[in-house]
């Protein structure tokens, strides 16, 4: 009698929670409304805006905004607005699924543009690929995103790529023979060095030493002095901002004086040249924005930028800014519904992005565009040089 | 529809990880906080066995459940040698250690992790979402199940005794080192079919996934609900997993608001929501007991 | 290589130092484990660049940053941690959990999530020590930790409040009966847990010219590491352990690379240690169970 009494009352608590759960999800989902035919286009977005990648997820969102913003100022898609959707992933990958079905079966987004990390775009990319919706992942890297299937479109070299073009520059232009790798722990770091090493080798250079590093590394004196020791000549530094302007730290309280060579991983602003003020001078980065282009669709894009968020946009920035031009060019030139917008990006040809121009999208659907490269000066980036060898830039 | 689906997908991979939790840390008594390590090695068991050697779905789940369990006999044993607190660490570093060694060790994918794990089938007809759904709810219920089983079983009291005094345990004839390795293997194992079943459903599983913050909430679930009982876990993964969905117009203060809610809720409820002697048990108890003499005395009355 | 090393080893073990015995000061009295402690380092950081910025002054700066945290000690364990003790050591971490949880977030909801710098000037001088350059704010963050130490073991070995702590981490019941007032003992030892880990964040914000949200996320859980490997409730085993791991940390770096992740380093030495030697290296007698 005992027994079935507490069971009884068990079953009736969950049931109570059950029921408060089932009513507060559909009285969020509902708030969603339901789309019509006529009314704008809807664009999906997701990012990190809270959390511990919350920096790069506000760099990502405002650029998003400004991006929808100006293209409907310009006149929308043929008379047809944007309109944003906006979701925070919190860097969880859970977080991405759910927001990706959200988008997909709630929303009822045309396109989508990821603005989060690969893990969260990897996770989410197979819910856009099964619903037959577009998707550009605007910076995140892992060669695995455009592999899930047509539908999905990489918009950031591969890390292959942007490796190459900085073997390029530390064994052709810096001239390293001796070259010590630090890169971060992640997708990023090592599909970038694996593309360094293979190149830089090919053209004759060896690697000393190379060294992967946790997020939140803050001393490199211990590596710098070991690769200085191995007769390292140039350092390859494949860093975020956090760990890029502590590298920096140690390399000026060293008083190294060898060349060196970073990546789009640095190009922030807030994140990195702002920490580092004029410590970072002479380093050379291969990234995907040319801050002295006189393109004045660049130009246009820094200034409105740094007038609304009061700082100069980063890579990241740039890269989702980019994301929804591109999608906006496919509608306009080839239509509107998801697979005209899939088929309009993948015939993309010459296009002039922000983020240097876009020679078109492979069979595998990732992007191929030269690569950047800009150096530090007085605590600013400048245009260095360009690597647009089709041998190198294509993925 | 899919996205309540793919929510409710969630939910349950969390009840059983918030169950497995529960057998060790409430049933047991032993301070668990790196869970997801066995959340992750059975999920890096599924996709290895999956992409690699085209193991089905249904024999690389089996598989995820041993492996994460054979790991549990070495957190078991370690479990035996120290002291509570130096305990809790210890499991907080094997969390770290093993997601490093997800990142480090090229046979688990490095730091690029283990993309395109195909979805189950049966008979040829490959899994949904609904079927997804389905199934982990038929997970849920039985892992519910066992825990239910073993509560009244002579395992479940032993380890009751365990948890409460450990040296009156051994002293009534309770073998305490055997009791308390078989909770871990268990719990664990569990996670591990967790782990399984979530990577087909992710298809896609990196080390970032698994790390120590998801120990966390997995044991924050379980507390949230009330550690000890089935019914805390199931309540507390289906509330604080629903949490970041119901809360997204307050997209950016979602965190604040968990931290908080977290903070007074063991504060004032330090028995969790529905856990043994929980403000809302009494007052449910209370009105169904109200409502069963109310009911008894129209009997009367009518009778 | 040798001596830069060293001075870095150092450098890193005395900001472990001064961030681990807080929380070790924390646990010998109430027995948690308190991860909302590197909230007050992080606390500390921020309060302490807002009033540089103010005032331009280092000093006031680690002395605010202090301040606030010992406060934000001192409510947390009256109003919130003393309440919980009884429901066991699991329940008062889940609290300090979602403490630090939303502590990270305010941070990031007031302060924005980008990196702010933090270019304070210490008075002490750049110098070179055996050829190997050692920038002024790490003799700093050297004499702080050397002069808090020793501060905290005159304390707690030579004063009475340090008698009364050491009676209540004991046996707080017996020290009760002895007519020592817990109750202050613990206010007394949150603010100093507190306070010291702002001290730690200031100063290592100043050293690494960097303050951002989630800098606590990293000492939260290491910190927990190096505590055990002293012994838990230990201070001077804890000031060892944390020295021992800031030179390991730096020699495996320079000697091997990142052979693993460094943070882990900590939790793998942790876990052999214990596997050896399952009360701590530093303990001596029977184990708080």
């Amino acid at each position: 009698m005992t027994h079935r009494f507490m069971y009884g009352r068990t079953a009736r608590v969950l049931i109570a929670l059950i029921l408060v759960a089932g009513v507060a999800v559909f009285a969020s989902a509902c708030r969603q409304g339901t789309p019509q035919a006529t009314t704008p286009i809807k664009i999906g977005f997701f990012a990190p805006e809270s959390g511990f990648a919350a920096a790069d997820g506000q760099s990502a969102q405002d650029a998003a905004k400004l991006a929808v913003e100006e293209i409907n100022k310009s006149g929308g898609i043929n008379g047809r607005t944007l309109q944003l959707v906006d979701y925070d992933d919190a860097s969880d990958a859970n977080q991405a699924v759910s927001i990706a079905n959200k988008l997909v079966t709630l929303d009822q987004v045309t396109a989508v543009v990821s603005g989060s990390y690969s893990d969260q775009t990897l996770a989410a990319a197979p819910v856009f690929q099964k619903a037959q919706i577009p998707m550009i992942a605007a910076y995140a890297v892992n060669p695995g995103i455009p592999a899930t299937g047509n539908f999905i479109f990489q918009q950031s070299f591969t890390g292959t790529v942007e490796g190459r073009a900085g073997a390029e520059l530390a064994v052709k232009m810096l001239g390293g023979k001796k070259i010590a790798i630090v890169a971060i722990d992640n997708d990023f770091g090592h599909s970038l060095v694996d593309g360094f090493k293979a190149h830089a080798q090919q053209l004759g250079a060896t690697i000393v030493a190379e060294d992967y590093n946790q997020f939140g590394e803050k001393d490199f004196g211990p590596i710098i002095t070991r690769d200085l020791n191995k007769g390292a000549d140039l350092f390859y530094m494949v860093e975020y901002g956090p760990e890029g302007s502590q590298f920096i730290r140690s390399w000026k309280t060293l008083g190294v004086k060898k060349p060196l060579v970073g990546t789009e991983g640095v190009d922030s602003t807030t994140q990195f040249l702002q920490v580092v003020g004029t410590d970072a001078d002479g380093m050379v980065i291969t990234t995907n924005l040319d801050r002295d282009s006189t393109d004045p669709n660049v130009q246009t894009f820094v200034k409105d930028f740094t007038a609304e968020f009061g700082h100069a946009p980063d890579m990241v920035a740039a890269s989702t800014y980019d994301a929804f031009f591109v999608l906006a060019q496919a509608m306009k030139t080839n239509g509107v519904t998801p697979d005209q917008i899939r088929q309009g990006i993948a015939a993309i040809k010459d296009f002039n992005a922000i983020t240097g121009k876009i020679v078109g999208y492979t069979a595998n659907n990732e992007v191929i565009k030269p690569v950047q490269l800009q150096i530090v000066q007085n605590g600013q980036f400048h245009h260095y040089g360009v690597v647009d060898d089709p041998t190198l830039i294509q993925p | 529809m899919t996205y309540f689906l793919v929510v409710g997908v969630t939910v349950a991979v969390f009840a059983i990880l918030a169950l497995s939790l529960n057998i060790i840390a409430g049933y047991a008594g032993q301070p668990h906080l790196g869970q997801a390590a066995f959340f992750g090695l059975g999920a890096y068991t599924a996709a290895i066995l999956s992409t690699r050697y085209g193991v089905s779905f249904w024999l690389d789940l089996p598989a995820a459940l041993i492996v994460a369990g054979l790991v549990g006999v070495i957190l078991g044993v370690i479990s035996l040698r120290l002291a509570r607190d130096f305990l809790a660490i210890t499991t907080i570093g094997i969390n770290f250690v093993m997601v490093a060694i997800f990142q480090y060790v090229p046979f688990f994918g490095g730091a690029m992790g283990i993309p395109a794990i195909p979805s189950p089938a049966i008979a040829g007809h490959e899994f949904g979402y609904r079927d997804f759904f389905v199934t982990a709810v038929v997970l849920v219920i039985m892992v519910a199940a066992l825990s239910a089983y073993l509560e009244r079983t002579w395992f479940g009291a032993a380890l009751k005794a365990i948890k409460d005094d450990e040296q009156a345990a051994a002293a009534v004839g309770i073998q305490v080192a055997s009791y308390k390795i078989a909770a871990f293997v268990l719990g664990t194992a569990l996670a591990g079919l967790a782990g399984g079943f979530y990577a087909h459903f992710m298809s896609v599983v990196t080390p970032n996934g698994f790390g120590f913050p998801v120990s966390v909430s997995i044991l924050s679930m379980l507390v949230f609900g009330g550690l000890g009982t089935i019914r805390g876990a199931l309540a507390g993964a289906v509330l604080l997993g629903i949490m970041p969905e119901v809360f997204r117009f307050i997209s950016n203060y979602r965190l604040l608001v968990y931290g908080f809610l977290l903070l007074f809720m063991v504060r004032f409820q330090p028995q969790g929501i529905v856990g043994e002697d929980s403000w809302l048990v009494h007052q449910i108890g209370r009105l169904a007991g109200s409502l069963r003499t109310g009911g008894a005395r129209r009997d009367t009355a009518g009778g | 290589m040798f001596i830069p090393s060293l001075v870095n080893g150092i450098t890193m073990g005395s900001i472990y130092a001064l961030m681990a015995l807080g929380l070790s000061l924390v646990y010998g009295i109430l027995r948690i484990l308190d991860v909302a402690n590197a909230g007050a380092y992080t606390l500390g950081a921020y309060v302490g660049v807002t009033v540089f910025r103010l005032t331009g002054s280092w000093w006031i700066a680690l002395v605010a940053g202090a301040a606030v945290a010992a406060s934000l000690g001192f409510i947390l364990q009256r109003f919130f941690y003393v309440p919980i003790l009884a429901s066991g050591p699991i329940i008062p971490l889940i609290a300090s959990i979602g403490v630090f949880t939303a502590l990270e977030e305010a941070y990031r909801l007031i302060f924005g999530p980008y990196i702010i710098e933090f270019p304070a000037r210490v008075p002490l001088p750049d110098i070179h020590v055996a050829g190997v350059p050692v920038r002024g704010v790490q003799l700093l963050i050297i004499l702080v930790a050397v002069v808090v130490l020793v501060g905290t073991w005159y304390v707690l070995g030579h004063t009475r409040m340090g008698l009364a702590w050491r009676a209540t981490a004991q046996d707080a019941e017996v020290a009760q009966a002895m007519g020592i007032d817990a109750r202050r003992v613990t206010g007394w030892n949150f603010l100093l847990g507190y306070a010291l880990a702002a001290v730690a964040g200031v100063l290592v914000s100043i050293n690494y010219d960097a303050v951002y949200p989630t800098m606590g996320d990293m000492p939260a859980y290491k910190m927990l590491a190096i505590i055990v490997l002293g012994g838990l409730g230990n201070p001077l085993g804890t000031i060892a352990a944390s020295l021992l791991i800031g030179l390991v940390e730096t020699f495996v770096a320079a000697y091997v690379g990142f052979l693993l992740p460094r943070d882990s380093i900590a939790f793998v030495a942790l876990i052999i240690i214990l596997l050896v030697r399952p009360q701590g290296i530093f303990t001596r007698g029977a184990v708080a169970k």
